[in-house]
């Protein structure tokens, strides 16, 4: 069976995308901001999210295939589909990476030029120490070429996966061929997702490193990566597709989703609790505005992406029952994203107040000089698109989020759902937990 | 020990065998006493028709325990009973004992759920149970009635059609 994109559905998608187009657009004028901070945060902390669900999709789907694992084959299309989202997420960190380059932004503390000319007042010896890594070459550099190597591997697998479909018989050739592309798309996908990680969102905070921050954001992804599959499935078993997709795959999927979310509060918990325990000054003012300016985020970010899950999805049942794994899979999403806010705006927002920029929605919020977060700590000014999401977040990200979807169904509409030929449908097909 | 039961049984050598087996006796109104297999069946359960085991709500209770065990205990000892200044850090330092809170959670739900698991199926030190026949341990699965229940002669043709490969009665 072949999933038929309907008309209809395309319909909601666009108007999706055209919210989120406007959306995105009045952000450009929000402000008297020349820099545009909260545009291009937003489109930032969107495409980062979504590149990197992407990713994920297809980096479990290899680490699924490299353990001979045979569960998830029924609906193997669907992270095949998510996947190649890759084509388009690239080219947005790609965009990304050139408007850096042309300074038509200032999301990147290390992004100043000024900052590593010794003769300059900017100069910033921590900047400049690091600039051999942090810089624009490196950035659009491993953009490319680790975006070029996941999109490669990934589609390799893709297109041997499809030719399997038609043809394949009983024989392991094609798998084996899937197999050895799966094994070598790891490392670069291990790799690769750290140090782009550090690229695209940690250096965001270029005087703050944390050892664990390639873990975290990884988890992060990961999470939303499960949520948005259960989401799909929930959403084809909706419209009568995939009859084969049975309790017993949303068990496992309600699984990985409970696991990989205490997986995430775990290294949350060990990146803050060595922080705040060290209490060095250069680390720990990473939380210290987090919490202080950010406290609902903060502390949501917690509730939302631990506590919820960890309770909700506790029992057996719950994971098994479609409307609390959809509920669960929804918020976790949404808690991920907002997750994502929070290691993007703080760090931005002080870059454009450093680079003289007001942030536009600040009412009376230390104009003039620039934000000393030190001293700045104690005020808790809520300023929607910055502090916390206000409707243009909201619709920016509900515009990805259709993006997302339309590309998906998309691709997933080309072929037949269920790859009949694979070696293990059949164990998929009678899947127990 | 009970008092002793005559039983017969019968052993399978694939578990497939053993679950259609049973679904076929259950659908013939055959009391089956136990099914011993050498590693868990997935499916089994349901078609034994067991209800599901309560066993990780008491685990969810002891690790209720532990979490409160840990966090009140450490509470009271830092902020009570023997305050210190641990890095210049406050009394009541609540990450700092995430870890150990953590810890004595799993610790409580783990030995709690053990003993508990333990009292319920009769085991522990000195106990001997009777092994069927040693084989249930390595390769083959096993259905066994009790024959103060069920019509001896049914049940042996049951089995035969079933694809039992072989058939035996003991005391237990």
């Amino acid at each position: 069976m072949t999933y038929e994109f309907s008309g209809k559905s395309k319909m909601w998608l666009l108007i999706g995308m055209v919210v989120g187009a406007v959306c995105l657009g009045l952000s450009w004028f929000s402000g008297d901001d020349g820099l545009h901070t909260r545009f291009w945060s937003n489109f930032l902390h969107n495409s980062v999210f979504f590149t990197g669900i992407a990713l994920m999709a297809g980096f479990f789907m290899c680490c699924s295939i490299t353990a001979w694992a045979g569960w998830y084959v029924v609906f193997k299309r669907v992270w095949e589909s998510i996947s190649m989202f890759l084509i388009i997420g690239i080219p947005l960190m790609l965009l990304i990476g050139v408007t850096v380059a042309l300074h038509m932004n200032h999301l990147y503390h290390w992004a100043d030029p000024t900052m590593i000319d010794p003769t300059h007042e900017n100069y910033d010896t921590i900047i400049a120490g690091k600039s051999g890594f942090l810089n624009t070459k490196w950035y659009i550099g491993g953009t490319v070429v680790f975006g070029l190597i996941w999109i490669f591997f990934l589609s390799r697998i893709r297109s041997i996966s499809l030719a399997e479909g038609q043809t394949g018989g009983d024989g392991f050739e094609k798998h084996y061929g899937i197999r050895k592309y799966a094994a070598l798309f790891l490392p670069f996908a291990g790799f690769g997702s750290a140090a782009m990680i550090w690229q695209w969102i940690m250096s965001i905070d270029a005087h703050w490193y944390s050892t664990m921050f390639a873990w975290y954001t990884g988890a992060s992804w990961f999470v939303s990566m499960i949520a948005i599959t259960i989401l799909i499935l929930q959403y084809l078993k909706g419209k009568g597709y995939y009859d084969e997709v049975s309790t017993e795959h949303f068990h496992d999927l309600g699984k990985f989703l409970f696991a990989f979310s205490i997986f995430w509060t775990y290294l949350w918990f060990s990146q803050y609790m060595l922080i705040w325990y060290a209490n060095v000054g250069e680390e720990t003012i990473y939380f210290k505005e987090r919490v202080t300016k950010y406290p609902v985020l903060f502390y949501a970010n917690l509730v939302i992406n631990f506590v919820a899950p960890f309770f909700i999805l506790m029992r057996n049942d719950t994971k098994r029952k479609m409307g609390s794994l959809g509920f669960v899979a929804g918020l976790v999403l949404f808690g991920h994203w907002l997750d994502f806010f929070l290691m993007i705006k703080p760090g931005v927002l002080h870059t454009a107040h450093l680079a003289g920029g007001d942030h536009g929605g600040g009412h009376g919020h230390d104009h003039g000089h620039g934000h000393d977060v030190a001293h700045g700590a104690h005020e808790s000014v809520f300023e929607l698109g910055f502090t916390i999401p206000g409707l243009l977040e909201i619709g920016t990200f509900i515009g990805f989020l259709c993006l997302f979807f339309f590309f998906v169904f998309t691709v997933l509409s080309r072929v037949p759902l269920i790859s009949k030929n694979d070696p293990y449908i059949e164990e998929s097909l009678h899947h127990h937990t | 020990m009970a008092k002793s039961k005559d039983i017969i049984y019968g052993l399978y050598n694939d578990e497939e065998h053993l679950i259609e087996a049973v679904r076929a006796a259950r659908a013939d109104h055959l009391e089956i006493m136990d099914v011993y297999t050498p590693f868990p069946v997935h499916g089994l359960d349901p078609v034994l028709g067991l209800s599901e085991s309560r066993l990780h709500i008491a685990g969810f209770v002891y690790g209720m325990l532990g979490t409160l065990t840990a966090f009140l205990g450490m509470t009271w000892i830092f902020t009570k009973d023997w305050p210190i200044i641990f890095g210049g850090k406050p009394y009541w330092s609540v990450p700092a004992f995430i870890p150990i809170t953590f810890e004595l959670t799993v610790l409580f739900a783990s030995i709690g759920m053990v003993v508990t698991f333990y009292i319920i199926n009769g085991l522990g030190p000195g106990v001997v149970n009777p092994t069927i026949d040693l084989r249930i341990t390595d390769d083959k699965f096993c259905i066994a009635f009790d024959k103060s229940e069920v019509d001896t002669s049914k049940v042996e043709s049951f089995l035969r059609g079933s694809g039992a490969s072989e058939i035996h009665s003991k005391t237990i």
